[in-house]
């Protein structure tokens, strides 16, 4: 459904997107992770029609970008990280608004749409009152007027509380069951879990993509254990400077440490002992996507 | 007080970021010394006068010759008197002369002639300085070449005023100042209305980020900038006519049915090219503060240098052509014209064209600097 070859862009000679070649297929959730300043919202914004890559293709749904035809914008939907919404209008207005400038003003489908976001109640109320979540319900109203195939979502769950936040993903599978296909960015490990397929993105370069079980195996060169007891601060330290250890990821109570295959569990354990008190409990455990997100920006980095 | 200094500071660093906003904290000044210290003087200079010499003779030409020379006027020759009335109501000439077939004979026969001097009434500020300095045609300079002191003439004896000057003002005859003003006043209202108006509406779409979700859906740039002119161009006729209206019932501005067809055209080029550079504002501005900045930065000079308040013919030559790229020196033009003095329609052709293509100008402009832009 989307299919981007070679796309880069640069801006005052540095790319920002380099080489990006990526495949989404329809129905597909797809997402976009990577640090801040990583490429993402460039790369939604050049899909969207907003920026020109300086060199390379792509496609929506068959249409070239390069085109820049109604044809292909009546495909797409975009919520932007910050959706502009006018706050002096109503919610009811605001979505009139949008939808008219895709000649698709049916009153019934509209008010059906915000009852099927749950914003039907506010739908008098002016936009700039609404809360970060009944906002960000808006948005996806206005950007689903037109029935798009494609739906690009920048961040769209950045300061939304946990409980709204699934509420969008339960939405998010919805679209996606009845064959949208969403394009999603996010630096949530929790939300790329949920993504049919996912690419890393790391200074406009693709570090690693797939479905999140696949790239969680991309550190199957490494062994990854945890920690789950009290130590002294210093041994991060140490674990950090020696050669064998590769990535050190405090996650909670838990500390995770990922280390080349030739170190041993015994060997590991013994480099610990002295920070700790009593046994050490290490544990062997299957690398996670916070594991591969921080080992591939580090890499990067290096 | 170090909280104070660090907000203090904070300002100063976010002003750094705006090099426009330093620019204009540095150049405003310096402008509007200049236009104050050289620009406004109220005399006038150069002013064009029509005249009509019956006389033909040495003394009318010493007439002509000093008020060449003095300056303020800048004469050319028309048939008749009826003609340099014409010449005035189109705006060609501000000031008019007329010397009488018999001007010298009375001269010499000690009768004391009368010359004829005509003013622009519409203009009270130019009418004014010309009849002080209308003393210039009988100051000594020019009456004491008037004695004949030759050997085979006769001592001709003549008073101290050899001849009398009639000054007549045309158009505006008491010289109302409200009626030189409020035409013009309606020039700034809607500049003022069109500028801030139309020069926020895009620049508030692109801080407010609506301005991303319009160019996502199926309207084209060009598209989304008429759509902006229409509504603001609406808003503005209506302006113009409630201000006019305004005019006619508080101040008893004059409305002669001349005049109607002239008022329609001059709205909808001087509204469209108010509502066209309000929205070329908005194009090239990255916030409203800015935009706001640049529409001050207008209206101001329009105000000082358009001769709303002081004659064009009163500034000096560099100056004048900053009034000529001035949309509100066309519209006083014609709207005093055609308000006071009925000017016809052809005799300010030149001031609607001007004003027509400012409007396609900065709307073309608008346009293309728009296509250009990347949000």
């Amino acid at each position: 459904m989307i299919t981007l070859s070679n796309i880069t862009k640069s801006f005052n000679r540095s790319n920002v997107v380099n080489n990006l070649s990526l495949e989404i297929a329809k129905g597909e959730i797809f997402g976009l992770l990577g640090p801040n300043a990583a490429g993402k919202t460039t790369t939604i914004r050049i899909l969207c029609g907003l920026l020109k890559p300086s060199s390379g293709e792509a496609s929506i749904g068959g249409i070239a970008l390069s085109d820049n035809s109604d044809a292909l914008k009546h495909k797409i939907g975009y919520v932007a990280q910050y959706f502009g919404l006018y706050d002096e209008l109503s919610v009811m207005e605001n979505l009139r608004f949008y939808a008219s400038l895709y000649e698709r003003t049916d009153e019934k489908t509209l008010l059906g749409l915000l009852k099927r976001y749950k914003i039907f109640e506010y739908k008098d109320a002016k936009a700039g009152s609404l809360s970060g979540g009944y906002k960000r319900r808006l948005s996806l109203c206005c950007a689903l007027c037109h029935q798009p195939e494609v739906l690009f979502l920048d961040e769209p769950t950045a300061g939304i509380d946990p409980s709204t936040r699934k509420e969008l993903w339960d939405i998010f599978y919805e679209l996606s069951q009845e064959g949208k296909t969403l394009f999603v960015t996010t630096h949530y490990m929790e939300e790329a879990q949920r993504c049919n397929k996912i690419a890393f993105l790391n200074k406009g370069v693709v570090v690693a993509e797939g479905s999140p079980t696949e790239v969680e195996n991309s550190l199957e060169a490494y062994d990854v254990y945890k920690l789950t007891q009290e130590f002294k601060y210093e041994l991060l330290e140490v674990l950090r400077t020696d050669d064998l250890v590769h990535l050190v990821n405090q996650f909670g109570d838990e500390l995770r440490i990922i280390v080349k295959k030739e170190c041993s569990k015994e060997w590991l354990g013994g480099l610990i002992a002295p920070y700790t008190q009593g046994d050490v409990s290490l544990e062997s455990t299957r690398a996670n996507l916070e594991d591969v997100f921080i080992a591939l920006t580090q890499e990067v980095v290096a | 007080m170090s909280v104070i200094g660090a907000v203090a500071k904070k300002e100063f660093m976010q002003l750094k970021s705006e090099p426009r906003l330093i620019g204009f904290l540095i150049f405003m000044p310096i402008m509007m010394l200049v236009l104050f210290g050289y620009a406004l003087r109220l005399e006038p200079k150069d002013v064009n006068m029509a005249y009509v010499d019956e006389d033909k003779s040495y003394f009318s030409s010493l007439i002509k010759t000093n008020l060449w020379s003095d300056g303020y006027f800048k004469l050319y020759k028309v048939d008749s008197k009826k003609q340099i009335i014409e010449e005035i109501r189109s705006g060609r000439a501000h000031a008019g002369m007329f010397i009488q077939k018999d001007f010298s004979k009375e001269l010499t026969d000690n009768e004391q002639p009368h010359v004829q001097f005509f003013v622009d009434g519409t203009m009270p500020s130019l009418a004014t300085s010309m009849k002080n300095n209308s003393s210039a045609i009988d100051d000594k300079d020019v009456t004491s070449d008037m004695y004949f002191l030759g050997e085979d003439a006769d001592n001709v004896v003549i008073a101290d005023a050899p001849f009398v000057v009639d000054t007549e003002v045309l158009f505006n005859e008491d010289e109302l100042e409200t009626w030189f003003f409020l035409p013009a006043v309606i020039g700034v209202l809607i500049m003022q209305i069109a500028l801030v108006l139309a020069g926020i509406s895009l620049v508030r779409e692109k801080e407010n980020n609506t301005l991303e979700q319009l160019l996502v859906a199926p309207i084209s740039k060009t598209q989304l900038i008429i759509a902006k002119i229409l509504p603001y161009t609406l808003i503005g006729l209506f302006e113009f006519y409630f201000i006019l209206a305004l005019g006619y019932f508080i101040f008893d501005l004059p409305l002669p049915a001349s005049a109607y067809f002239s008022l329609i055209l001059l709205s909808i080029v001087y509204v469209g090219a108010m509502i066209a550079l309000g929205l070329f504002i908005s194009v090239i501005s990255q916030t409203q503060q800015q935009a706001m900045f640049i529409a001050i930065f207008i209206i101001i000079p329009s105000v000082l240098l358009s001769g709303m308040i002081f004659p064009v013919e009163a500034m000096p030559e560099f100056i004048r052509p900053i009034a000529y790229i001035l949309p509100l020196t066309y519209f006083n033009e014609i709207i005093r014209g055609v308000l006071i003095k009925e000017t016809l329609f052809m005799d300010l052709s030149i001031d609607y064209l001007a004003l027509a293509g400012f409007a396609l100008f900065f709307s073309v402009a608008s346009i293309l600097k728009f296509k250009r832009y990347v949000a």
